[in-house]
């Protein structure tokens, strides 16, 4: 089923149109960085709104370095390095919050990172980077879309292989465990602080390896192509087919991305006023969230896989737990019951301490 | 001097916009520990529909602004039903309801208003302060804003429902003992936040024009200054709203007006980190 899938996927670009080439190199680069970010959320609990921002630095790295005449193969390995050290850095601190601190915190520091490239003529500015080089070695470059969508396609199935062998992995069973309460992990000897760290950085090394390839393949550099509503893309990815997943990332981005291409084929049909795809792109985005979360907040397919489970003469097929465990910590992250007098990042509320 | 006085007075009433949008996360949070991220969507929205109220429907100025403020307080009723409306919704999954919310108000708003930045003028004319030329709609903010925080104050500690909506805040399980129901006093809330929202909105419409997507900016800003106090303090709140709007719009006025936003965010992080620490110290 899964090779049959892969196969598929792999001969598909032959078929395509150039426009529905590009729709596939950027799914593609997508379903990278919703895989890393449903790492990051579903596994490990770390809410990111912010997760653009590696994609950014990956495609600003992947950019400067090739205008400045190295090759762009070694860009583009320096690219998700890059993105990870910055991680690696900024989540010491950052990582310290938790829930809506986090999301803010890291909300603030996408802001922060495109303003300081908006000032920065070094960076391109607020215009950006035109004429980025294609990707290639010496005089050998891709230049045919299909090229990419080959490389993406490539891309896509080593960071899913890693992704399904991580989260099967020691490290990811910690992850989980420190997802659900982050005391009880420390108290067996689950590193949490490292621990964190590490998938933070990794799952930023997946945003700029997929942002290093968009920067070669589109060509084109500025804040603007970076903005907080790609992070707010990337969150409906991950949540809308059940977070923490790797595949519900890879059908999310999927889903998001062709119906996205629909609504834009819809929003410029003759007649439309011209802010018709802006503004269905955001009525879909907004009411795919809020009807999820709402509703499904396991997810559509967990979702309907319970429903499934509980129609009349059903019973829960213990296989669907295996299949997909880490579903279990999404509901732990989006519907925890935790106890009232806990302040919603976890820490005692000060009634509570004055008690003690 | 000049200079110094007219950064200190806008920056102090951009701050008291801040300060009401905090204070809307304030108010929610209190009773409900959610964190409504379709807080700067109240302001855009009120501001909006004040400026239709004044140039479609010709209402005077002051009335349109009341209908912005009241329909602020009506959304905020309705996404509070979305985001703590179903039981067992925890915190942290209504804080992604409420980005989903702000992410379809774009829409609504989009294709009621268009994408363009809208303003309209408030108060006309300017005043001179230390030989500086201050507009006086900065005058009007400060004041409204002043007056609408007290009243908040008063609200609090001198009405029933000011009192239930407290009670809620320092203690769920005890609030609904004696018959106060958290939920409804949770839908206020978000209602009281809208109410919030609406006003730093039509305030501040006229110093900066506003567009759909203003709302992430102001919720930054309103977010910074209700860190403060934890989220948990009004008084707090403005403070936090002064101190970040003076200290953007002295950056903006003598380093250089792209790194206001750096500036706050900078600050915010700053002060989450510093607030974080402390109570791992504390535990």
């Amino acid at each position: 089923m899964i090779l049959l899938l892969a196969a598929a996927s792999f001969l598909l670009p032959l078929w395509l149109s150039s426009a529905n080439l590009t729709v596939y190199i950027l799914l593609g680069l997508y379903a990278v960085t919703a895989i890393g970010l449903s790492l990051l959320m579903g596994l490990a609990g770390q809410v990111s709104l912010g997760q653009a921002v590696f994609f950014a630095i990956g495609a600003y790295t992947a950019a400067v370095l090739s205008l400045h005449g190295l090759s762009t193969v070694v860009a583009l390995v320096l690219a998700p390095l890059l993105a990870a050290a910055v991680a690696a850095v900024v989540g010491v601190p950052i990582l310290r919050l938790r829930g809506h601190h986090l999301a803010f915190a890291t909300l603030a520091f996408q802001l922060i990172v495109l303003s300081v490239i908006t000032n920065t003529p070094f960076l391109g500015g607020g215009l950006g980077f035109t004429a980025v080089p294609g990707l290639g070695i010496g005089k050998a470059t891709l230049s045919s879309s299909l090229g990419y969508a080959w490389l993406t396609w490539g891309l896509t199935v080593v960071v899913m292989v890693v992704t399904l062998n991580l989260i099967r992995s020691r490290p990811g069973r910690a992850l989980r465990a420190l997802a659900t309460s982050e005391a009880a992990a420390e108290s067996v000897g689950v590193p949490v602080v490292r621990y964190k760290l590490a998938v933070f950085a990794l799952s930023a090394a997946y945003a700029g390896v997929a942002g290093g390839i968009y920067v070669f393949f589109i060509g084109y550099a500025s804040p603007g192509s970076f903005p907080v509503e790609l992070s707010v893309e990337l969150v409906v990815m991950v949540v809308i087919f059940g977070l923490g997943s790797v595949w519900g990332a890879l059908f999310g981005a999927a889903g998001i991305s062709v119906l996205m291409q629909v609504l834009n084929q819809v929003g410029t049909l003759h007649g439309m006023p011209q802010y018709m795809p802006t503004l269905l792109s955001y009525a879909a985005y907004g009411l795919i969230l809020v009807v999820i979360v709402m509703f499904l907040p396991a997810g559509v397919l967990p979702g309907l896989r319970r429903l499934w489970a509980r129609r009349p003469g059903g019973r829960e097929d213990p296989m669907s737990r295996q299949i997909a465990p880490p579903i279990a910590s999404l509901r732990s992250l989006l519907r925890s019951t935790r106890p009232k007098t806990t302040r919603a990042d976890g820490t005692p509320s000060p009634e509570q301490t004055r008690r003690q | 001097m000049s200079a110094l006085v007219e950064y200190l007075i806008s920056g102090v009433a951009i701050g008291c916009g801040f300060a009401l949008v905090g204070s809307g996360f304030v108010a929610i949070f209190r009773v409900t520990e959610v964190i409504n991220f379709a807080q700067g969507t109240f302001a855009v929205v009120a501001g909006f529909v004040a400026y239709s109220g004044l140039t479609s429907a010709g209402a005077p100025q002051g009335v349109a602004e009341a209908l912005g403020v009241l329909a602020a307080g009506a959304l905020g009723l309705a996404f509070g039903g979305a985001a703590i409306g179903r039981k067992h919704t925890s915190p942290l999954a209504s804080l992604v309801i409420t980005l989903g919310l702000a992410v379809t108000a774009y829409a609504g708003e989009i294709a009621i208003w268009g994408d363009q930045p809208i303003s309209f003028s408030g108060l006309q004319g300017d005043f001179v302060l230390a030989g500086a030329h201050l507009l006086r709609q900065y005058l009007l903010v400060i004041g409204v804003a002043l007056l609408v925080l007290l009243g908040l104050g008063v609200f609090f500690t001198r009405t029933y429902l000011g009192k239930g909506m407290t009670a809620c805040a320092s203690n769920r399980f005890a609030a609904e003992v004696v018959g106060i129901s958290v939920r409804r006093m949770g839908l206020l809330s978000f209602a009281l936040g809208g109410l919030l929202g609406g006003f730093a909105g039509v305030l501040l419409i006229p110093i900066q024009p506003l567009s759909f997507n203003s709302d992430i900016d102001l919720a930054i800003s309103g977010f910074a200054a209700a860190i403060f106090g934890g989220l948990r303090s009004f008084e707090m709140a403005l403070v936090g709203g002064l101190v970040l709007g003076v200290a953007e719009s002295l950056v903006g006025g003598y380093v250089q007006a792209s790194y206001e936003t750096v500036v706050a965010l900078g600050g915010m992080l700053l002060l989450m980190l510093w607030q974080a620490r402390r109570r791992v110290e504390l535990a």
